[in-house]
């Protein structure tokens, strides 16, 4: 698929998102209504106040203001700014970290012959265990932070893949020839695993932000870390939905670029 | 037998929460008020909450609403993709297109912020059980598109199999060969992908129920129960307070090693 043709498509999941969530807005019960509505003495006049007050949202999003969000009285754009930072912050970390850890143990693990399971059971035991049961127990044992907790989950989701995929590579019958040859690991793994391994650690990229996007929430949450994913609950709580809204948008963006890069990158790397 | 262990440990405590449900003499709601935060005693075997509400028939109650929201929401969401990935692959090309651009539209918002987002348009005067009711619903309404995408891949494999080329060259029915012939084939992608929704169901619920939104009190859930674990008045009289996310670890890893080997066998 050409640049254009993936871009287009992009573009188009965005658009299908916003119209999503603001339909889902339009819909929601207590969102674009009032209690005068109820007494026909008042209805007229206040059906005109919150069609002012529609036009007024439609004005604030062309304007690139996002709105105005109802438990701050402050424009949207004005809240993702400081705090996507704080969020962009907390996913890089996380994510660097996390690969770091799946890739030291995936790498010597995927060239034993026995034992990946043994190896993979701590890995298991962190899937199974609730983002935010993890977050807690790193407060209550006073040991770690956001970061660990994210980067944990990453490398519990990544390992799995990782261990596989550097498994299936050791094994391929030009890599037993090199390894009987005599050939250094560390030649093998530059010059011939990773050039072909690259275009799925593109795709398993996209699969770790997803990941890491939805871990924001409860993390943040439960460290008090002024981020996107605190918003984002903080919003839901006081059903503040043109923030949410905007949030969510975001994120769709986020993902719907970073799954664009990897399957531009697996193309190039095809080509 | 690798397979049937996990199953029958799950099972048992299945059948353990049961037996506690009946025979304790509380309801998950009823409130000693006598007896808050207190350990473990002969009243309440593994202590109570700060309510006074009895721990043991709590955890039970919130293992079999769980466990049942999540298989009836991993049916559903089975069901949903199953349509959603053989109307695809048996339609025409622009049909598939819409589909399966409809699933990527899904996927292109982390789940836990979707799941926050329909969970907070309901309307806040909901009772406990419409909110659990509707947290697995939502939960299996938002889960259908990766699985959809799975089944979709397995059916376009088969529908150019030999054996579809000859059923349709007989005279057969498309509904007659999908009935008799493509869903059979199928069932080995079906099961795995059922499985697969059970723990992640559960463990979304927990994360949604620690951050308030998933099932309303006084209906016990794991989420909920995690949000024990704040209260350190709590954590200092009693050990238990751990049961529930031990209980939840256990169960998640048992359905976790039930599903890699009906995979491996699939």
């Amino acid at each position: 698929m050409t640049i254009v043709a993936r871009a287009g498509r992009t573009l188009l999941l965005m658009l299908f998102a916003s119209a999503g969530t603001i339909l889902l807005v339009r819909f929601a019960p207590g969102f674009f209504s009032d209690s005068r509505e109820m007494d026909a003495k008042y209805a007229t006049a206040a059906r005109s106040e919150m069609q002012a007050q529609n036009q007024h949202q439609v004005k604030s999003w062309l304007h690139g203001d996002l709105g105005q969000s109802r438990q701050y009285n402050v424009p949207v754009v004005q809240l993702l700014g400081a705090r996507a930072r704080v969020s962009a912050w907390l996913l890089a970390q996380g994510i660097f970290l996390g690969w770091l850890l799946a890739a030291c143990t995936a790498l010597p693990v995927s060239r034993l012959p026995q034992g990946g399971l043994l190896w993979g059971a701590p890995f298991t035991l962190l899937l199974s265990i609730p983002t935010a049961a993890m977050a807690t127990a790193c407060i209550l044992s006073d040991a770690g932070g956001p970061v660990l907790v994210l980067s944990l989950l990453i490398a519990a989701r990544d390992f799995k893949f990782l261990r596989s995929m550097l498994h299936r590579a050791w094994r391929s019958p030009h890599l037993l020839q090199g390894r009987a040859q005599g050939l250094p690991a560390g030649a093998l793994l530059r010059t011939h695993i990773l050039p072909n391994v690259t275009p799925q650690l593109c795709a398993l990229s996209t699969l770790s932000i997803v990941t890491a996007l939805g871990a924001l929430v409860p993390i943040e949450v439960i460290f008090t870390v002024p981020g996107l994913g605190q918003l984002a609950w903080s919003a839901v709580m006081n059903r503040d939905l043109p923030v949410l809204v905007a949030v969510s948008l975001l994120m769709a963006c986020v993902v719907g670029f970073a799954g664009m890069l990897s399957t531009r990158t697996v193309t190039l790397e095809a080509a | 037998m690798k397979k049937r262990l996990p199953a029958a440990i799950l099972l048992l405590l299945v059948l353990g929460g049961v037996v506690a449900l009946r025979l304790s003499r509380y309801d998950y709601a009823f409130q000693d008020r006598d007896a808050t935060m207190a350990p473990s005693t002969a009243r309440h075997w593994t202590g109570t909450d700060e309510l006074g509400r009895d721990r043991t028939v709590r955890v039970a109650a919130a293992l079999l609403i769980d466990l049942t929201g999540a298989t009836v929401a991993a049916a559903v969401t089975t069901t949903m993709a199953a349509s959603f990935g053989l109307l695809a692959a048996f339609s025409p090309r622009w049909v598939a297109a819409i589909l399966m651009f409809l699933s990527d539209a899904f996927l292109s918002l982390p789940w836990l912020f979707l799941l926050m987002m329909v969970r907070s348009v309901l309307p806040l005067t909901a009772s406990p059980l419409q909110t659990a009711v509707t947290t697995f619903l939502v939960l299996a309404a938002l889960g259908w598109p990766a699985c959809a995408r799975a089944i979709y891949r397995g059916a376009l494999v088969l529908r150019s199999a030999d054996w579809m080329i000859q059923g349709h060259a007989c005279g057969l029915k498309t509904r007659q060969l999908m009935r008799l012939h493509l869903v059979p084939h199928l069932r080995p992608l079906f099961l795995p992908q059922f499985l697969i929704c059970i723990p992640a169901f559960i463990m979304a619920e927990a994360n949604l129920g620690a951050l308030g939104l998933g099932v309303a009190e006084p209906m016990p859930s794991w989420g909920a129960m995690l949000l024990e674990l704040d209260n350190s008045a709590l954590l200092a009289r009693s050990h238990w307070v751990y049961l529930p996310i031990a209980l939840l670890v256990a169960v998640l890893l048992l359905l976790e090693s039930f599903t890699t080997e009906v995979e491996t066998h699939a």
